[in-house]
């Protein structure tokens, strides 16, 4: 596999490796959506999107199903017509022109191979379209096919492939042509989950070693934690929050925000918030916790109503002297070998709650026992009870 | 348990073979029922002055009768069928023409002493004329049929005496009114005209020929381009045109009155002279009683056919059954009873008494049958002024007695013993290699189950289909006609393919015909599939509104039977009437003679089969279509093709492994689509858009029954038909069945 095949894909590897993610407005935008609206028929599927995309971004779309993420995908491929807003890509603007003018490449979630070529056939489809030379063609196809590992594949008809073999092929098909941005739409999701894993990793080699542009499409939360550079949350037809993985994991904006990412689920009481010895408390359905003052700020105030959250992960087995913040009804553990999930629930008639516990702690607990739980002040999340947007953003 | 189930089946289909052989054999069995039996083709008042007479007769001489009417179409193979079996009529009414199949098929025995000397003078002479042959009395002669003029009293005021003075109207009578209309294309039309220069069609062999046949046909010609009479024109067309006040006179039978309004003001006389010639003379055909071998040892048969002609009877049938009786004596005393000036029947029926006085009687023998085809080409061309009449007949005379060949002496069927067996042999080392296989008995017995499941369907392959095949394929080593076969070995084969002796490219070859036929088939799939193509992607866009109904408005053509489809069309390239013409004098085109060149005949062929052919396609490519995923498409435009592109390259490939089936079997259905062949240009102009299942087809139905060289043609058809399919199968078949997954 030849390193740095050209002088770009070897620059921006390199660049990407030494830096981390700058902020957006630091780096040219290689794909920007203003104010999107789309409908079909009557159901207005997206009110209103903003993406921006900055080179050589890694950008991730999650949503429920539904929402509207392979819509904006194809919206940016130019398959959709926007009703309302503009697309520019690399700077220029391509709301109205068809696919062939946008070069841009999309992986399918089906992978769309074209069924009556060979896989070099279907490398070179798109080359060829664009007039590109034969020599040129060639070097490419080598290239990607060496990247991929395609090589003893080329002269295969696509159903002569395995499920993983077409799916490099449809990155093949997608690396030949270069693109301004590369699309993906769930293009892991027809893989078995080992496969998956692999690909995953591989999807992001590439990505950097090519220093491409991606937006990828997905409603896997580890693939969108593990690939993204940036993250776009979409909701109801709209960005609910968009950033760094690890920071909507940490800081969800909104309620939706924080159930939809991570598994098991966020758990979520419903609370007043208190102030008891210059501290505030947070308490409701069985639980009871101090809450980090410094991270909700002037969003506290006595009385207020709110939704309490905290992630299993941030709930431990309460030991010593560590404060309880609820004692959970354990009805089924869940022991993975590292680690063990306890289901249950606080007040029977409360939603059911989920805590991790230490392989270690796991071992003692019975279903049916009720088991004190502790948790960092720093790890609980608030949200307005009527609005379900966090406090203190 | 399963052996009895299997026995159970057999007996089933026992049971159901033997049921359907006593419906096929039953009436041979049983017995002949007393009394007369006699069949009739009539129908309304015909019948009913039938029924009459019948009762009288059975009155007076107390037998039963048992009547029959047999429709006109099916008469003869009826006659041809019953007969011979003995449950056959004893006394049967037909034209005298159709005497030379009676005889040929031993379905009538002399008269006798039902029109007995003393008989004879009681009848018209030209009807006995016409009953009479080789010296025998045939039949009791009934009515007479011939043509005579119609002609229309408010545009002229007595009938013309002369064919001359009829056409010299043409201008007075007023703009688009013609003088005179004739079915100028028909032989059967044409022959008045040609008995009046004292020619005739039939002496034994092909007659028209020489200075009154080429004199006839100057005068016709004449006739259509002094605008005297339309070109083409079909019986319908004259009733509407007559009807309309649009041609003073017609020349037509009895049959044409009834279909012409009691308001129209017309009446019938005896055809006109030809001036300095002599009359126009019709031919004549005689409905006769005719008496079956059978029939004519029965005394009460042979008593019913001479009361059948009797004065009594013929009153009635002239009165009810509104015939042109060939009895006198009804006539003398008509004469006499002086009817009622009003009474327009009766005297449309003394006109046509009139003029059958001058009408020759049509000729009885089989070898008769073959003079129309080659009579009418030379007609029509002459009349298209492709030809002179001298040219146009002697063409005519030579491809009758091409036609009439006598079969080649029948050779030593050692060759085709040969060969046969050589193929046999062939066959029984293929089989045998096939069974001493590795795995053969294994296979064989794993599939027993199978051979039972497919069991009734292999059966009834056999009998409907390869049976005849082989029928088929046997018959195409006889010559001569269908009743006098002989053996010939593979002369018909040898004939066909070096042309009958003549160039190999010369008129009405082998070759020539596939040379055209191929190109008709070319022609006709690459329309085909070209604008079933267009159509169904154009119907598979799912904006287009109103989809549906215009899936059900193309798929319309398929729907109608193909016969009436290419009738209409037909209609529609009428010269004179036509809708095509029409529309294109609207453009300021001249009228095309479409049927009177190879080239717009082929054309006009080609159009209603693309007509008939394209929703196929379309419903094929619109169901290959829906097996297209939506995102292989989208990918090819984000690839950057565009609409043209993306279907050329990524659609097309899709479509041809279901598309490839359908060429092969619309090539074949075109290679042989007779329908619109036969019914559009019927081979016209001279037999040149004739393909090779039509050409066939008029070796055996109208030329003497040649079936044996007939079947020589369809077993050639059939190799290439098989040959063409696999050729096509091998070509796309390849891609076809790495793409079918
Ligand atoms: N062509 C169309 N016509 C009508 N409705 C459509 C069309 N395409 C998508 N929709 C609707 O738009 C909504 C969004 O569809 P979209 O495919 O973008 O969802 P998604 O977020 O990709 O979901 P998933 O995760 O299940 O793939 C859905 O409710 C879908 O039913
Ligand atoms: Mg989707």
């Amino acid at each position: 596999m030849s390193e740095a095949p050209h002088r770009h894909a070897g620059s921006s590897a390199l660049r990407a490796a030494e830096t981390p993610v700058p902020e957006p407005a630091e780096r040219k935008l290689r794909c920007a959506a203003r104010g999107i609206e789309k409908s079909f028929g009557a159901t207005k599927i997206l009110r209103g999107v903003d993406l921006e995309i900055p080179e050589g971004t890694f950008a991730v779309l999650v949503g429920p199903s539904g929402c509207g993420k392979s819509t904006l995908l194809r919206l940016v491929a130019g398959l959709e017509q926007a009703d309302k807003g503009t697309i520019t890509l690399a700077g220029r603007d391509v709301t109205n022109l068809p696919p062939r003018d946008r070069d841009v490449a999309m992986v399918f979630q089906s992978y769309a191979l074209y069924p009556h070529l060979t896989v070099r056939e279907n490398l070179a489809f798109g080359l060829k379209l664009r007039g590109t030379p034969a020599a040129e063609i060639e070097s490419r196809i080598r290239e990607a096919s060496a990247m991929l590992g395609l090589e003893k594949l080329m002269d295969r008809l696509p159903k002569q492939l395995s499920g993983g073999q077409r799916q490099r092929v449809a990155m093949g098909r997608a690396i030949v042509r270069r693109p301004t941005i590369f699309l993906f739409d769930e293009p892991l999701s027809n893989l078995d989950a080992a496969l998956r894993a692999e690909v995953r990793v591989e999807i992001r080699r590439l990505h950097d070693r090519l220093g491409a542009t991606t937006l990828y499409v997905t409603h896997d939360q580890v693939e969108a934690m593990t690939l993204a550079d940036s993250l776009w949350v979409l909701n109801g037809g709209l960005v609910e929050q968009k950033g760094p993985p690890l920071e909507i994991y940490e800081r969800p904006r909104t309620k939706f925000v924080a159930t939809f990412l991570g598994s098991p689920q966020m758990n979520l009481v419903a609370g007043k918030l208190s102030k008891e010895g210059g501290a505030f408390w947070a308490e409701g359905g069985g639980v009871r916790t101090r809450v980090d003052e410094e991270r909700f700020g002037d969003a506290l105030v006595e009385g207020r109503e709110v939704t309490i959250g905290v992630r299993p992960h941030d709930l431990c087995l309460a030991k010593g002297d560590a404060p309880i913040v609820a004692e959970l009804k354990v009805e089924i553990v869940e022991a993975l070998g590292s680690e063990a999930f306890a289901h249950g629930w606080i007040r029977s008639s409360g939603p059911t709650f989920v805590a991790r516990l230490d392989a270690a702690d796991a071992r003692s607990v019975r279903p049916g026992s009720a088991i004190p739980l502790a948790a960092a002040p720093s790890a609980i999340h608030l949200f307005d009870a009527k609005t379900d947007r966090a406090l203190g953003d | 348990m399963e052996r009895s189930r299997a026995g159970r089946a057999l007996h089933a289909l026992l049971a159901v073979l033997a049921i359907v052989a006593t419906i096929l054999f039953a009436p041979a069995c049983s017995e002949p029922p007393r009394g007369v039996v006699l069949w009739h083709p009539y129908r309304g008042g015909e019948e009913a002055a039938l029924k009459k007479v019948v009762a009288r007769f059975e009155a007076e001489r107390g037998v039963k009768v048992t009547t029959l009417a047999v429709p006109y179409e099916a008469y003869l193979s009826k006659l041809e069928a019953a007969i011979p079996r003995g449950n056959g009529p004893d006394v049967f009414i037909g034209p005298h023409n159709r005497l030379g199949e009676y005889l040929l098929h031993k379905l009538v025995a002399p008269v006798g002493d039902a029109l007995p000397d003393e008989d004879v003078p009681a009848y018209e002479p030209v009807t006995v004329d016409a009953v009479t042959h080789e010296g025998v009395r045939w039949a009791v002669p009934l009515a007479s049929k011939c043509v005579a003029l119609y002609w229309d009293t408010r545009l002229l005021s007595e009938p013309p005496r002369t064919l001359e003075e009829l056409a010299a109207k043409k201008g007075a009578l007023g703009a688009g009114v013609w003088p005179l209309a004739y079915e100028s294309h028909s032989a059967y039309y044409h022959a008045a005209l040609l008995h009046a220069y004292g020619g005739a069609l039939f002496d034994g062999g092909f007659a028209m020929i020489g200075p009154a046949a080429e004199r006839s046909l100057e005068k016709a010609r004449e006739l259509v381009t002094s605008g005297a009479a339309p070109d083409e024109a079909s019986g319908d067309l004259l009733k509407t045109l007559f009807s309309t006040g649009k041609v003073a006179a017609v020349i037509s039978g009895p049959w044409l009155a009834a279909d012409l309004s009691d308001d129209l003001p017309y009446a019938v006389a005896p055809l006109p002279e030809i001036e300095g010639v002599g009359r126009m003379r019709p031919f004549l055909t005689v409905d006769g009683a005719f008496l079956s071998p059978d029939g004519a040892k029965r005394e009460d048969a042979r008593a019913l056919a001479r009361a059948l002609g009797s004065s009594e009877s013929a009153r009635e049938r002239a009165e009810t059954g509104k015939q042109v009786v060939a009895t006198r004596a009804y006539w003398a005393r008509a004469d006499g009873e002086r009817p009622a000036a009003d009474d327009r029947h009766a005297a449309l029926l003394r006109a046509f008494r009139d003029a059958s006085a001058d009408a020759i009687p049509m000729p009885v023998s089989t070898a008769m049958n073959p003079v129309w085809v080659p009579a009418e080409q030379a007609i029509r061309k002459v009349l298209r002024g492709d030809a002179t009449p001298k040219d146009a007949l002697a063409e005519a005379k030579a491809r009758y007695d091409d036609v009439m060949r006598p079969p080649p002496p029948s050779p030593s069927p050692a060759p085709l013993v040969i060969m046969i067996g050589l193929g046999l042999l062939a066959a029984a080392v293929a089989i045998v290699r096939r069974v001493r296989a590795p795995g053969f008995r294994r296979e064989l017995e794993a599939s027993k189950p199978a051979y039972k499941y497919v069991a009734h369907a292999a059966i009834t392959i056999f009998v409907l289909v390869v049976l005849p095949l082989l029928a088929g394929a046997v018959t195409s080593f006889f010559a001569g006609t269908r009743d006098d076969p002989r053996f010939v070995g593979l002369a018909n084969y040898v004939d066909i393919l070096t042309a009958r002796g003549k160039p190999l490219l010369s008129h009405g070859s082998f070759y020539l015909t596939l040379l055209v036929t191929v190109a008709w088939t070319v022609v006709n799939v690459t329309l085909h599939v070209a604008i079933g193509l267009a159509l169904g992607v154009a119907l598979a866009r799912p904006m287009l509104r109103l989809r549906a109904v215009y899936r059900v408005l193309l798929i319309l053509p398929w729907a109608v039977p193909s016969y009436v489809t290419a009738l209409a069309w037909k209609g529609m390239f009428h010269r004179q009437f036509g809708a095509i013409n029409a529309l294109l004098a609207t453009l300021g085109v001249e009228p095309i003679s479409w049927f009177s060149k190879f080239s717009t005949a082929f054309t006009a062929n080609v159009a209603t089969n693309v007509w008939l052919g394209f929703p196929f396609m379309m419903v094929v490519v619109m169901g290959a279509l829906t097996s297209i995923p939506k995102d292989v498409l989208e990918a090819a435009e984000v690839d950057g093709a565009t609409r043209w592109q993306a279907f050329r390259l990524v659609t097309l490939p899709l479509l041809k492994p279901t598309l490839l089936p359908a060429v092969v079997l619309g090539s074949v259905w075109t290679f042989n689509m007779f329908n619109v062949v036969f019914l559009v240009s019927g081979g016209e102009p001279d037999g040149t858009t004739d393909i090779l299942v039509s050409e066939a087809y008029r070796w055996a139905f109208a030329r003497n029954s040649q079936f044996g060289y007939a079947a020589a043609y369809a077993v050639i058809i059939f190799g290439l038909l098989a040959i063409m399919s696999r050729v096509l199968g091998r070509v796309g078949g390849g891609e076809a069945k790495e793409a079918a997954s």
